[in-house]
């Protein structure tokens, strides 16, 4: 066993018996400086993790569970990450900003992830390396991207990103659902709420329909005559039965839902006025107006040669490794991953997929079979909870919902039923931030 | 059994000590990845190894013949008032509950 201090040159040829044997014999020699980055240099492997979101995050720490002398590098630029589930229940005035926010002293401290806070800013699949903004380059065996998704500005006409500084999209938690807050709360009463909802596929299926819910529940405490518009480009929409009747029955008719065949797809926005146009040509004025713009995945997708025509990432089912590029493993709403939505449960779910086939690829071993599942929880009011849940393998060489399974909440439940689903959805919002980040909300 | 540390590995114990390492060393020789993944999607509600105390019951450490038997009741819609379990439940074979109800039943305690 050498102690060599060279870090980022990952010896392949060592297992880990190899490297437990070498460490019990190194157990009589005198530790001293210089140990850990010769352990480093000692490791299985050298896996590179792009984004600290719910996929990032989970992919980092299921890496160094199953082998801890991966050398394992996320790469983060932000020290504290804010969730889009629950953000909505902000919005609400149900809970505050920093229990939506995580950090990464779990992954550093527990698990020995190192921790960079800066951007990748370009990669490079022949040479294995990532350029990050700080001048460093890592070399990575494997590499696993979760990048989210970025709005494809000017895709809605008038919506681009100083539109958005008006009229916040509020689809990446942060400053973006501060400002929507803001704006709610400077809104007077009697005013109109509209919500832009975009054609499929986006982040969170079931997101504009509880966020209207949450700007219903704000506004009936707070501004009771007021209304809630959502202008929407589909027909139909994620667990809509069960939204509607929530509605109905929390807020009268205080929420109205156009869809497509209504008229209801906005072509353009004007940010300066609040204004926005259908395809028919009807202009809603709004006292508070939220886009929530079609969108692709996030921009290092696209640098790492990985995302299609559609602007998403197709996967191999079996890894969630590119379809396109060997050892880049890409998780989250960047992926085409349906019937899997693109939500933060599946991308913690595929994250854990994709970390076992790198651990056993770089280990000569075949991936495990894979699992996933999923359960988005929405809330219609604090004490009304709605959910869908699916349990997905593959099937004829594709993903698939196993028959029988899944499904949503049933549509007669009790007052009782309804409040338990609340009461879980906090429960598993708790339980999966822990898992990703270690944090206790 | 498939503990988190087994026996065959409690010898490399005294210098992973000294290594500070032991804990992670000694749980990737007990990691079976096969069984992790099937079990990765539990920890979403019920914490990672399914050991978060909450309003979502915990599953680490608990007897694996009730596992078993509350995954099967929950598998035939023969618990009242469930909510999202009996929709979870049935996604998964006889086998692959009784393995989870295993795998649960053996993790470790911290």
């Amino acid at each position: 066993m050498s102690f060599d201090n060279t870090p980022f040159q990952p010896r392949l040829g060592v297992s880990r018996r190899q490297v437990l044997k070498g460490m019990g014999a190194a157990s009589s020699l005198p530790l001293i400086g210089g140990f850990a980055p010769a352990f480093a240099s000692n490791s299985d492997g050298r896996v590179v993790v792009i984004g600290g979101g719910f996929g990032g995050a989970t992919a980092a720490k299921y890496l160094k569970r199953a082998n801890p002398n991966l050398a394992v590098t996320l790469v983060e630029p932000a020290r504290t990450f804010y969730t889009c589930p629950f953000s909505n229940l902000y919005l609400g005035g149900l809970r505050e900003m920093s229990k939506i926010a995580h950090g990464y002293d779990e992954l550093r401290d527990r698990y020995g992830v190192e921790v960079v806070h800066t951007l990748a800013q370009d990669l490079d699949p022949d040479s294995h390396t990532v350029s990050l903004a700080n001048g460093d380059t890592l070399h990575y065996d494997k590499l696993v991207l979760s990048p989210g998704i970025d709005i494809r500005w000017n895709a809605l006409e008038g919506y681009d990103e100083a539109a958005a500084e008006l009229v916040p999209h509020a689809w990446k938690a942060g400053p973006q659902t501060e400002l929507l807050r803001r704006q709610l709360e400077g809104m007077e009463d009697g005013g109109t709420f509209v919500l832009v909802a975009p054609e499929n596929p986006f982040r969170c299926p079931p997101g504009p329909y509880e966020r209207a819910s949450m700007v219903a529940h704000y506004l009936s405490q707070h501004k009771p005559s007021s209304k809630v518009l959502i202008l929407d480009a589909k027909d139909n929409f994620s667990k809509q039965g069960l939204f509607t009747s929530g509605w109905e029955q929390l807020y009268g008719d205080s929420i109205e839902w156009v869809g497509l065949s209504g008229d209801g797809r906005v072509t353009r926005v004007d940010a300066e006025n609040r204004e926005v146009e259908t395809e028919f040509g009807t202009v809603h004025r709004a006292d508070v107006l939220n886009v929530v713009p079609p969108q692709k995945a996030g921009w290092i997708a696209e640098r790492a040669g990985v995302t299609d025509d559609s602007g998403w990432v197709p996967v191999k089912p079996e890894t969630f490794e590119s379809q396109q590029v060997a050892d880049i493993y890409v998780v989250g709403d960047a992926t085409v991953a349906a019937p899997m939505p693109k939500s933060g449960f599946c991308a913690n779910a595929q994250a854990k997929v994709a970390a076992a086939a790198i651990v056993a690829s770089l280990r000569g071993d075949s991936a495990p079979d894979p699992y996933w599942s999923n359960t988005c929880y929405s809330l219609i009011g604090p004490e009304y909870g709605i959910s869908v849940a699916g349990v997905y393998r593959i099937q004829d060489g594709v993903i698939a919902e196993v028959e029988g399974s899944g499904g949503l909440s049933p549509s007669d439940a009790s007052p009782e039923i309804r409040q338990m689903e609340a009461e879980y959805a906090v429960g598993w919002y708790n339980a999966i931030c822990q898992d990703t980040w270690g944090t206790d909300a | 059994m498939n503990l988190r540390l087994p026996r065959a590995a409690t010898a490399a114990l005294g210098a992973c000590l000294l290594l500070g390492a032991a804990q992670q060393v000694l749980a990737d020789d007990a990691y079976d990845l096969q069984r992790e993944v099937m079990a990765g999607g539990c920890a979403n509600c019920h914490g990672t190894d399914g050991a978060r105390t909450g309003n979502v019951p915990p599953l680490a450490g608990r007897d694996a013949d009730y596992l078993e038997e509350r995954l099967l009741a929950f598998k035939r819609d023969e618990v009242a008032d469930t909510t999202i379990m009996n929709r979870i439940a049935k996604g998964f074979s006889d086998d692959e509950l009784t393995s989870l109800a295993e795998h649960f039943a053996n993790v470790e305690q911290e």
